[in-house]
């Protein structure tokens, strides 16, 4: 029969880890929300992202082409906002939690595993200011893409006006490719999909074909983006007649 | 093979509340001499390295065979047990430290009771208790018993704990050796009586979602025992409860 649980305390010395709070609290609930809101929805969304991005490959008409086409889905802030800002805000903000309250030790255990430990914390966080600097610039000033998506192109373009900007744009891909491909690794191990060495070695192999694949897309469509002469950025006057309407 | 004498710098601590500070030790060389050997010689011989008296140096031991799981300590900065560490294979001057994550008894003597206690929420055991005899239990099959036997070979050395970035006083983790312990008694037919019981235990505040996934403690651990597939399997379960729960409810 299961004993009562003990009631006698512990010998308590100052300093100690406090033992498993069994039945307590939600932190469960939280942590494995923000593991699934990489996935779901931020990771899909990940996806789409660099995909819609890819059609520069295919010139400014056919880039305004999918601009227009995501700025047409109805309720379109609202599926931006519960879709993407939020689950984006939940997962960095628990994410800098999650960091904050671990003690990454990479100095006296430099192992393969606590290497990727880390760079999951660091490649988080350069993704959330690339993020804020991205959305910034192309999102939330100048010229309303949603509202004008003949000017998305052009709009991009000039992002790329120095060297500097470039490597940040760089930057910001490989971490955000490097995270979201580490991240379903992680996911398949802590949610019990690859239990075995084997199979998390292998999925481990289908990772980083994942992750080179994103980089690979990020680089082409930058590649693309700098080399098609500047696209107008002011809304064309005829775009101007059929949007004010709305 | 070094047959100059072996040089220790070791971190003392006289009690809980006093200051720690470090003290050398000489020994002469000799082979197969390892660190618990070397603490001994100290103790028959308490001098610091420039002559001064001092007092033996405190430390759990038992088993002097990696079997007890009572010396685990930190060997040149990393957590290992003692009496397997051989001087010949150490860098040196050998600085040995307490564990760092568990409170200083004294020297390098540590309260490793919250191991105990994490066991105990989780109900590591197999309950055999009633009011009459229950006879035989069920018989493991051949294929779970060889998946229970590395697990049960945890000597409780808190190794695993000591290494892992998530175990500390912020979050409070269960650590990968308890999740192990209930995966051995969940495996186990009769301990399947548990099983929910357990699992619901690990989704406590500290329990097995603070796992970052780092996969020290597999490197770490003595025994060789397969934490990270430990924490996999018992992650699956955990989830699969949880949902299943969320669903019945
Ligand atoms: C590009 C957007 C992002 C995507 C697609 C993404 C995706 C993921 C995924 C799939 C995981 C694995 C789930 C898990 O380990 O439990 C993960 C983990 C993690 N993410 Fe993100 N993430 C993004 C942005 C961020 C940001 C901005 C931060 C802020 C620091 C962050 C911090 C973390 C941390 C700390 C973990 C590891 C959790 C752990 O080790 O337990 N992520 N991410
Ligand atoms: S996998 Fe990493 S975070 Fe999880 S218990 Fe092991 S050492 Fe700790
Ligand atoms: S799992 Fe391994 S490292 Fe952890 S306490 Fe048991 S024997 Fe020690
Ligand atoms: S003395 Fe028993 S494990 Fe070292």
């Amino acid at each position: 029969m299961a004993a009562a649980p003990s009631t006698a305390a512990p010998i308590k010395l100052p300093g100690g880890v406090s033992p498993l709070r069994a039945g307590q609290g939600h932190s469960f609930l939280w942590r494995r929300l923000h593991s699934l809101t990489g996935i779901v929805p931020v990771g899909l969304f990940l996806i789409e992202h660099f995909f819609s991005n890819a059609y520069a490959t295919k010139g400014p008409g056919a880039y305004t082409k999918q601009v227009a086409f995501l700025s047409s889905f109805p309720f379109v802030v609202t599926l931006e906002l519960l879709g993407i800002w939020l689950p984006i805000l939940y997962h960095s903000l628990y994410g800098f939690y999650i960091w904050y309250r671990g003690d990454s030790n990479i100095r006296d255990y430099p192992w393969a595993g606590n290497w990727m430990y880390a760079a999951q914390r660091w490649t988080g966080a350069i993704a959330f200011f690339y993020m804020g600097w991205h959305t910034w610039h192309l999102r939330f000033s100048g010229v309303h893409i949603l509202t004008y998506p003949a000017a998305a192109f052009g709009k991009v373009q000039l992002e790329f006006h120095s060297p500097a900007a470039v490597a940040f744009y760089a930057v910001g891909i490989f971490c955000a490719s490097w995270h979201f491909a580490y991240g379903l690794w992680l996911f398949a191990a802590k949610w019990g999909i690859t239990q075995g060495p084997v199979s998390r070695r292998r999925w481990g192999y289908v990772c980083i074909l994942i992750a080179l694949v994103f980089m690979a897309v990020g680089a082409v469509t930058m590649h693309s983006f700098m080399t098609t002469p500047q696209q107008p950025v002011e809304p064309a006057a005829s775009e101007l007649d059929s949007f004010t309407m709305r | 093979m070094p047959e100059k004498p072996v040089l220790f710098k070791i971190r003392r601590q006289a009690s809980p509340a006093q200051k720690a500070y470090w003290e050398e030790f000489e020994l002469a060389w000799h082979a197969g001499m390892n660190v618990i050997s070397s603490l001994m010689e100290i103790a028959r011989n308490p001098l610091t390295r420039d002559g001064k008296a001092t007092t033996p140096i405190t430390y759990d031991s038992n088993c002097l065979e990696e079997v007890c799981g009572s010396c685990a300590m930190l060997i040149n900065g990393k957590a290992r047990m003692a009496c397997s560490a051989l001087v010949a294979k150490l860098e040196q001057p050998i600085r040995l430290e307490a564990l760092s994550k568990f409170p200083i008894i004294r020297d390098l003597s540590v309260d490793r009771s919250v191991l105990f206690e994490n066991l105990k929420r989780v109900k590591a055991w197999v309950p055999i208790d009633g009011t009459y005899d229950l006879g035989a239990g069920p018989r493991l099959t051949m294929e779970d018993q060889e998946q229970a036997y590395p697990l049960s070979r945890c000597i409780s050395c808190c190794c695993c704990m000591e290494v892992c970035p998530q175990f500390n006083r912020q979050t409070g983790f269960v650590g990968a050796a308890t999740i192990s312990q209930v995966r051995l008694f969940n495996t186990h037919p009769t301990g399947a009586a548990l099983k929910r019981q357990r699992l619901q235990a690990l989704m406590g505040d500290g329990g097995i979602q603070e796992c970052g996934y780092a996969q020290n403690c597999v490197e770490v651990c003595p025994k060789d025992i397969p934490l990270t597939r430990s924490i996999s399997e018992v992650g699956g379960a955990v989830m699969k409860q949880a949902i299943g729960d969320l669903l019945r409810r």
